[in-house]
């Protein structure tokens, strides 16, 4: 079968879209060469085809069986980026698995939502150790007109606030930013497993 | 887990090793592979996700890719089998028939009981 204008423009408009998908997570040559043996398979199978009246159904039958752009690129990220994260289990990994995630799936989006709050929320307990023996007054509990209604630290103190807290505070938050870290990365290399599993061919 | 979960799962388990079976064969180009696989198994569900199993398969070092030009209107990408690939598939079938075999003396022990049940009712 030998593809009408039409018939390039949709084959060109699929290699976009996979192509403009894989750009978000992988180097531009890995990106180049996944597209290439994509094309390289279409144009295999339009040739193969016999010439028939109506070109769009046959194209669409073609495209159909290979498979949405979106959906090739999901098992790409599958093999790839997720596989990498979920194997090693890696910090960096995770983290850039997870992105990927988030900007092209509505699911990833939320889960990095709440990824992202958990290493946030780790990230400030340690950094309150690590700044407690630093400014020892400005870390601690913070009482307002006596009730205590936060841990943090505070530059510069407000005259009506009261800073209480000593240096127990440092195991404390060691304590609560580790446990909160290993969780939300335990929970991380979950979802990423559980994705992976479910893209993967 | 239901029956079409888990047939997902051994579908998606039995792959890989169903890659290196048809490339062992002989250089072969993912279209090729595909209309292989399909000749024997019903394996490949959606063509586009075979490409990054080859991806991945090449990075591990059980396959090499080379890109052919001339040969049709279009280039093809063919793969290879490396001695590490060749390697791995001695192992993985040696574990697939072993798996395969324990299995189905387990089959034949359940079909065996159930009709010696049935013989004494």
């Amino acid at each position: 079968m030998t593809l009408s204008e039409i018939g390039q423009a949709r084959v060109h408009g699929y290699l976009f879209v996979l192509r403009q998908s894989l750009k978000t997570f992988l180097p531009p040559e890995t990106v180049s060469d996944a597209v290439r043996e994509i094309e390289s398979h279409l144009r295999e199978r339009v040739d193969a085809a016999a010439p028939v009246p109506d070109e769009r159904a046959a194209l669409e039958k073609i495209l159909n069986e290979l498979g949405p752009p979106l959906r090739v690129a999901q098992a790409y990220s599958a093999e790839r980026t997720i596989d990498e994260a979920v194997t090693t289990g890696r910090f960096v990994p995770i983290l850039r698995a997870i992105w990927q995630l988030a900007v092209t799936t509505i699911a990833g989006f939320f889960t990095a939502l709440g990824l992202f709050v958990g290493y946030i929320t780790s990230f400030a307990f340690l950094a309150l150790a690590a700044l407690k023996p630093i400014f020892p007054n400005n870390v601690g509990v913070q009482y307002v007109r006596g009730y205590p209604v936060g841990l943090g630290a505070h530059f510069p103190l407000s005259p009506d606030t009261d800073l209480r807290g000593g240096y127990w505070v440092i195991p404390i938050a060691v304590f609560c930013g580790l446990g909160i870290l290993v969780g939300t990365q335990r929970g991380a290399r979950a979802f990423l497993r559980r994705w992976r599993e479910r893209h993967r061919s | 887990m239901s029956h079409d979960t888990w047939q997902e799962q051994l579908r998606r388990g039995t792959l890989d090793l169903a890659i290196l079976l048809t490339v062992s064969e002989g250089p072969r180009y993912g279209l090729a592979i595909i209309q292989h696989l399909d000749a024997f198994t019903d394996l490949v569900v959606t063509e586009g996700t075979i490409y990054p199993i080859l991806g991945r398969l090449t990075r591990e070092g059980l396959l090499e890719a080379e890109w052919v030009e001339g040969e049709a209107s279009h280039p093809r990408k063919y793969y290879r089998l490396t001695r590490l690939g060749a390697k791995r598939l001695a192992d993985m079938k040696g574990a697939w028939r072993a798996f395969a075999e324990k299995i189905d003396r387990l089959v034949d022990a359940a079909d065996l009981a159930r009709a010696a049940r049935r013989g004494n009712t």
